[in-house]
């Protein structure tokens, strides 16, 4: 008998249960909170780097009963570099897809690690941009920011965000390899040189570019070091003194979206570069094509580098190619 | 109770019968079928950016035991990633655990296929050259 009740008891705990679990809760817009909100996001994605940009999105809004914004404010722990400001527009998205602007008052105005807005129209919401220009101070340190909005009825709201580390690598973007002119590219500088100038300063000189179509080999846009054997450098006429010994290892799906401005979700970071095994690599990469890469070690062992190429070009003028590199210091 | 007793008996049998092997296992967990089959059905070469170095498909001679490549001229040929295709339950010894260096071109690498029944070993030789 006793066993019954309690099966009995069960089994109307469990409906009651299923009953509770059935039910239908309304949805109901949330009540706005009556003081001075913000919010943010970060827009930009991978290593932040010297040179580069960290970019926000900072939202505040106040019921427009209580009042209206009256300015925005960033203040960056390590002064932003030339470039830094904080966009004065808000954004709406047109019919088309594209961003429409709208100012909320004069353009930001930045005075050491401060940079603001002040609203000179009746906006009681608005999310404005910083763009934050990573400047060679932060090198290797971490950088934070405080957000803050003020509202005409006195209130003052704050949002803090980092320690954003800063990372070490330096990047160059777009340097067009010429065959024939143009051609040597200085891992240390991250410039490309003619002739004159490797010639005058042949140690610095780590890859060569070249461009050739022989008759039964695939050879096209290739990329070695002054001491590739000679059938890497076919037809090619070395200026005298250049010696290095780069080591060179072919990427062909490492598209850095920071270098290659493309929809791939890659990043190369400092740990990327500093732990790249370079044992046994070659000295020559033949045969490289748009999107792809070459990750090198000079031959002094002070820079890692990764180059990515870009495009290709091999017009019946014009062979060339324009590449973008990262390059850490290891030594 | 000796119903429950006998339930319980059952139920440890059950247990002991379904843990049973029905088929060896080698060292790697792998299984040890019945089949005699021992050839190489397919060869890639991959450079150091993954991607084929090959100019055209392997030639694969089962009976001389054989693979022929021709490889790209300015290929890498210290840091090459090789993939073999092996008949249905046959594994390769030694096993290729990272990249291979094939610069030696006058001594060909050599691998051996296992059968599925682990009786049958046939060592295949790779031979590289390089397109001038």
């Amino acid at each position: 008998m006793k066993n019954i009740r309690f099966k009995i008891l069960m089994s109307l705990t469990l409906l009651v249960l299923c009953l509770g679990a059935c039910k239908d809760k309304e949805y109901a817009i949330p009540t706005a909170l009556d003081k001075l909100q913000n919010d943010l996001i970060k827009r930009s994605l991978g290593p932040n780097i010297v040179g580069g940009t960290i970019e926000f999105a900072y939202a505040a809004a106040i019921l427009p009963e209580k009042g209206k914004l009256s300015s925005m404010t960033v203040e960056a722990s390590i002064a932003g570099a030339t470039g830094t400001y904080l966009d004065n527009r808000f954004f709406n998205t047109s019919s088309s897809g594209a961003d429409v602007g709208t100012a909320v008052g004069d353009p930001s105005v930045t005075t050491g690690k401060s940079t603001s807005v002040t609203y000179t129209g009746n906006f009681s919401a608005a999310t404005l941009r910083y763009f934050y220009k990573i400047p060679e101070e932060a090198r290797g340190k971490t950088v934070t920011f405080t957000f803050t909005a003020k509202s005409s009825n006195g209130e003052t709201i704050s949002y803090q965000s980092g320690p954003h580390e800063i990372r070490n690598q330096d990047m160059v973007l777009d340097l067009v390899a010429k065959d024939g002119t143009e051609c040597y590219l200085s891992i240390a500088d991250m410039k490309m040189y003619d002739a004159a100038f490797a010639t005058a300063n042949p140690g610095k000189i780590d890859l060569i570019y070249l461009y050739r179509a022989p008759a039964n080999v695939t050879y096209l846009h290739s990329l070695v070091a002054p001491t590739a054997d000679a059938s890497y450098k076919p037809t090619f006429t070395m200026p005298a003194g250049l010696s290095n010994r780069t080591k060179i290892v072919k990427a062909f799906t490492v598209r850095d979206q920071q270098l290659s401005r493309i929809q791939y979700g890659v990043f190369v970071d400092d740990v990327d570069l500093r732990t790249k095994d370079f044992a046994d690599a070659p000295d020559f990469a033949i045969n490289v094509k748009a999107e792809g890469g070459v990750w090198v070690q000079t031959a002094d062992g002070v820079y890692n580098a990764y180059v990515y190429i870009n495009t290709v070009t091999n017009t019946a003028s014009v062979k060339e190619m324009k590449i973008s590199i990262k390059r850490l210091k290891i030594k | 109770m000796k119903r429950i007793l006998l339930i319980q008996l059952i139920l440890v049998l059950l247990v002991v019968v379904s843990c049973k092997k029905d088929y060896p296992m080698d060292d790697d967990g792998l299984l040890i079928t019945k089949r005699a089959d021992c050839y190489v059905s397919n060869f890639e070469l991959l450079g150091a950016d993954f991607q084929t170095v090959r100019t055209k498909a392997a030639t694969i001679d089962t009976t001389a035991q054989t693979i022929n490549v021709e490889v790209l001229f300015g290929t890498d040929l210290k840091n090459l990633y090789p993939q073999f295709t092996l008949v249905v339950d046959a594994v390769l010894d030694p096993k290729i655990v990272g990249k291979v260096d094939f610069s030696d071109l006058s001594k060909p690498k050599e691998w051996t296929v296992v059968s599925g029944n682990r009786k049958v070993r046939k060592t295949y030789k790779v031979f590289l050259t390089v397109k001038q």
